[in-house]
């Protein structure tokens, strides 16, 4: 088998752009083909109007992918469990819209659903055999602060073994690859008043989450980044935390206050970021390559790399050894540029925001120099 | 995310029916990175010149129909709010606002979220009240503008 890693880019890139208006489909399609990519990736609510785009709009995906030579990779879905918000949707109800979707995507000629880190696999099942009629595959996203050597992706590989299917997979999202907080992160910090100090102390408990010297107290994998932001900005405010991690809320508060002098509300928020990141291995990617259906290749600052003109790297992400690890482990499939970097200028003016389009032309010049 | 921008600059008007000041509204974007079912939407919190206008005050006007109240849009669990759409947050104010900017603080507050969250059932019996920082999502920051009372709108 030739093994082909392909660049492409998720439209999620464009987030900022989408919200404003300021690019339409057509612009972000002729964008991802200018940087020499060759997949697309879509969020369905996002790019879509949902749950039924319509013929017409499904006739134009077609025929503008087709004259700009692009290949429709994956589509992004959610679950929003409340969305009948008189009762918790069940698995069941989770399926059926999953298959929904499944169809969707098949509509507009994607490969893969990518489904959310926490989508239970009994989900997935359910939907398997709407997935197989529609030749789908599924792929669940492994995102930071969950590892790859966790249960999220022990059990679709355990499942995929077992069945000797390839119908379930896994996304990487290579955030889980970053190991301090990014330059993005801490100007948003600063400018909502954290202390040098702060910024110095995260990258400092940053540095020592990753050493392994402090046990298994930090321990997020089992959580979404969101969901840990969300439940520790709560347990400043109330003191109060979900089962299992008020002490590492703990610990990170007292490391903030050992470290910083008079810390503020943003300064114990900024020594939290760094409760984000996996610190998996490049090893365990190598090992399972093969059951990866794409990559999510998340960056939040694309600077040029200090003496190589035009050369960019994400300094707080290990995008290297990732790619290294896909290479050595056989994968082929697309890596897909998804930058999340513009968020954390939007405290800013219009003119101040950052442009999207470079970003991801300076991602993409990494891929094409990392893949070769 | 767009805390800063989801409220259009040039939105602000007084709303007339029946030839009576009834209120005001303001035109809103979704402030997170994509669209979501209307239902989940679980209105704002909200604060003109230091008064708080409460969501049993707030109606929501969206795909072409009149507004609705939010215990309204929490029943439209098969429509969908798709992510370029601007609606309109009319706000129940006998006599209006008077001419001139006003200070507005707002945070918009819809029940988005990454799969099943341990606050789901609670939110369910009943929903968090926005502004408190629980059910914002990626828009968690009450936000403010200054805004300059634009004229009427007049509606049936």
């Amino acid at each position: 088998m030739t093994i082909t890693i392909r660049r492409g880019v998720s439209l999620y890139s464009f987030q900022q752009a989408r919200f404003f208006g300021d690019m339409t489909l057509d612009d972000e399609l002729a964008a991802v083909a200018s940087f020499g990519a060759t997949g697309v990736e879509i969020v369905d609510e996002m790019t879509l109007r949902y749950p039924d785009p319509g013929a017409a709009f499904v006739d134009h995906w077609h025929r503008r992918l087709a004259a700009l030579g692009l290949t429709p990779v994956a589509m992004d879905v959610g679950m929003d469990v409340l969305q009948f918000r008189d009762h918790v949707m069940s698995h069941e109800e989770c399926a059926e819209r999953l298959r929904h979707d499944i169809r969707l995507a098949r509509r507009l000629g994607f490969g893969v659903v990518r489904v959310l880190s926490v989508t239970p696999l009994d989900v997935m099942l359910r939907a398997l055999p709407e997935a197989e009629r529609q030749d789908i595959r599924l792929g669940r996203e492994i995102h930071q602060p969950m590892t790859l050597e966790g249960p999220q992706v022990a059990e679709i590989i355990d499942w995929a073994e077992a069945q000797a299917s390839d119908r379930l997979g896994i996304v990487p999202d290579l955030g889980i690859f970053q190991f301090r907080p990014s330059e993005a992160h801490l100007g948003w910090y600063r400018r909502k008043g954290a202390q040098e100090a702060a910024c110095a102390a995260a990258i400092a408990l940053s540095d020592l989450i990753r050493s392994g010297e402090a046990g298994s107290l930090f321990d997020m994998s089992r959580h979404t980044a969101g969901n840990v932001r969300a439940d520790y900005r709560r347990f400043l405010t109330t003191g109060e935390a979900p089962e299992g991690l008020a002490p590492a809320f703990r610990a990170v508060k007292d490391w903030a206050d050992r470290h910083v002098p008079a810390p503020q509300e943003v300064d114990y928020v900024v020594v939290g970021e760094a409760l984000t990141f996996s610190n998996t291995r490049p090893e365990t990617l190598r090992q399972i390559a093969r059951h990866v259906t794409h990559v999510h290749g998340k960056f939040y600052e694309m600077s040029e790399i200090p003496g190589r003109p035009g050369q960019y790297h994400d300094a707080s992400i290990d995008t290297e050894a990732a790619i290294g690890a896909l290479k050595a482990g056989g994968f082929s499939g697309y890596v897909n540029s998804e930058y999340e970097g513009q968020r954390y200028y939007q405290d800013r003016t219009r003119a101040e925001l950052m442009s999207e389009v470079e970003q991801v032309r300076r991602h993409q010049e990494m891929l094409a120099r990392l893949i070769g | 995310m767009f805390e800063r921008f989801f409220v259009r600059e040039d939105s602000l008007r007084n709303v007339v029916k029946d030839g009576r000041v009834r209120g005001f509204c303001l035109a809103v974007k979704n402030a997170n990175y994509r669209g979501v079912y209307l239902s989940l939407h679980n209105g704002y919190f909200l604060e003109v010149d230091g008064v708080n206008y409460p969501r049993e005050a707030q109606s929501f006007a969206i795909n072409g129909l009149p507004p609705r109240s939010f215990a309204e849009i929490a029943r439209a669990v098969h429509e969908h709010w798709d992510y370029p759409d601007e609606g309109i947050l009319h706000v129940a104010c006998p006599g209006g606002l008077a001419p001139g900017r006003h200070r507005i603080r707002i945070q918009q507050s819809v029940l988005a979220a990454y799969g099943y969250r341990p606050t789901d059932e609670e939110w369910v019996r009943t929903p968090p009240v926005p502004g408190s920082g629980a059910g914002s999502d990626k828009a968690p920051d009450i936000s403010e503008f200054m805004l300059e009372l634009q004229g009427e709108e007049v509606v049936a």
